[in-house]
């Protein structure tokens, strides 16, 4: 069976996401071996002639600007824009890998181990992370526990892992639906946010493929997820160690430093982690 | 600002960095301890180890074991594996315990940090 990693980019007016695929799939390629393919709406053969020493194939896609939303984008507690934000294709993850077993990951999910190639091995054929480990003290629980207070169990749409089988087509074609009428699972779900959330969608999908209820269609990936949230700062990447700035809690625009090293990482900073490439 | 909360300030810090340095080697140790065989995922504990060496002591050399997903995996090569669980396990302990210790003689946020 084919294996590889799938990408989703699409820039919006400050942020390149391009351009972080880029790097991170040169990551995966030094820390897991794997091909990757990303999924845009840029024409990367044009703006990169070596695409091809770095990624498997380029699937380009015209209907990312359909799904833009806009959302805030934190640079640290004390600077933020509101941009557009295209996260809307990866119910199509299925229909547009490859690979008959594909990793699907965020372009800002820093790869510096070997871990997830542990995913292929595994008997699910749907992993995704539900429980994760912030850099410094952030008390996400309310936010990355449940989808609301009155909701049901909140999994990361970061990172996944699936094989193409009947159930997991079924699964995706699910997430579909639950975009095409978020507004209607948002009254039945219980959250404010209009904004579409890949992990609401995944969330509910799940809990509708385990009956209405808690159970096993999705296990949990190999290791642990490390993150850092957009008001936590990236300052350098040093091979498979990082350096932050991450918010002390409750301590608006406080922080204190923090080291990790040969951990992946989800670097939710954007604007931190484009200079940070900037400056590789 | 007062010389005494100035220095007691520093050490608050100093105390914030130290323990979520702590805190994230720990987490670390935990996802190395981590064994991925046959499919399934077994967190590796002492009661595990324990188990797998007491199997072995009655000359079982094949069994089955629930993994951390509650799903049953078939062990064909006990010893092997009673074996691979001992390695990973004073690798990850070890890597734990050297890290551990050079952090712990940081005296200062920056030492810390290697800045």
């Amino acid at each position: 069976m084919s294996k590889g990693v799938l990408l989703f980019a699409s820039n919006n007016s400050h942020i390149n996401y391009v351009k972080q695929a880029y790097f991170l799939a040169k990551r995966i390629s030094k820390y897991m071996s794997l091909p990757t393919s990303v999924v845009t709406d840029v024409d990367i053969k044009e703006k990169y002639p070596d695409w091809y020493e770095v990624f498997d194939h380029v699937i380009p896609v015209t209907s990312m600007s359909s799904a833009y939303n806009n959302k805030s984008y934190h640079d640290g507690s004390l600077a933020k824009r509101v941009l557009s934000f295209n996260n809307g294709n990866r119910g199509c993850a299925y229909d547009l890998t490859p690979y008959d077993e594909t990793l699907v990951m965020d372009t800002d999910y820093i790869i510096s181990n070997d871990i997830l190639n542990q995913c292929f091995a595994q008997q699910k054929d749907l992993l995704l992370y539900k429980d994760a480990v912030h850099l410094g003290q952030y008390d996400g629980t309310t936010e990355f526990k449940k989808i609301s207070d009155t909701s049901v169990d909140f999994y990361w749409a970061t990172v996944f892992f699936f094989r193409k089988t009947y159930l997991t087509k079924i699964f995706f074609d699910l997430v579909n639906h639950i975009k095409e009428n978020y507004l209607h699972y948002r009254s039945v779900y219980q959250f404010s946010s209009t904004v579409y959330r890949n992990d609401f969608a995944f969330s509910i999908a799940i809990h509708i493929m385990n009956g209405y209820t808690k159970g096993t269609f999705a296990n949990p990936l190999p290791g642990k997820k490390f993150y850092s949230i957009d008001r936590d700062i990236l300052l350098e990447i040093n091979d498979d160690e990082f350096t932050l700035l991450v918010e002390k809690p409750n301590h608006l625009g406080e922080y204190i430093g923090t080291k990790v090293k040969g951990s992946n990482v989800h670097i939710m900073n954007k604007f931190s982690l484009e200079r940070v490439i900037n400056d590789q | 600002m007062d010389e005494r909360l100035q220095k007691a300030l520093d050490v608050s810090n100093y105390m914030f960095t130290l323990n979520n340095q702590k805190r994230l080697l720990k987490e670390k140790y935990k996802e190395n301890l981590v064994y991925y065989f046959n499919g399934g995922q077994f967190t590796i504990t002492q009661e595990l180890v324990s188990f797998c060496q007491s199997l072995l002591s009655m000359e079982q050399e094949t069994t089955i074991l629930v993994d951390d997903n509650d799903l049953p995996i078939e062990i064909e090569d006990l010893k092997m594996f009673t074996s691979d669980l001992y390695t990973k396990y004073f690798e990850a302990s070890n890597q734990y315990l050297v890290e551990y210790n050079k952090l712990k003689q940081n005296r200062s946020v920056e030492s810390i940090l290697d800045l």
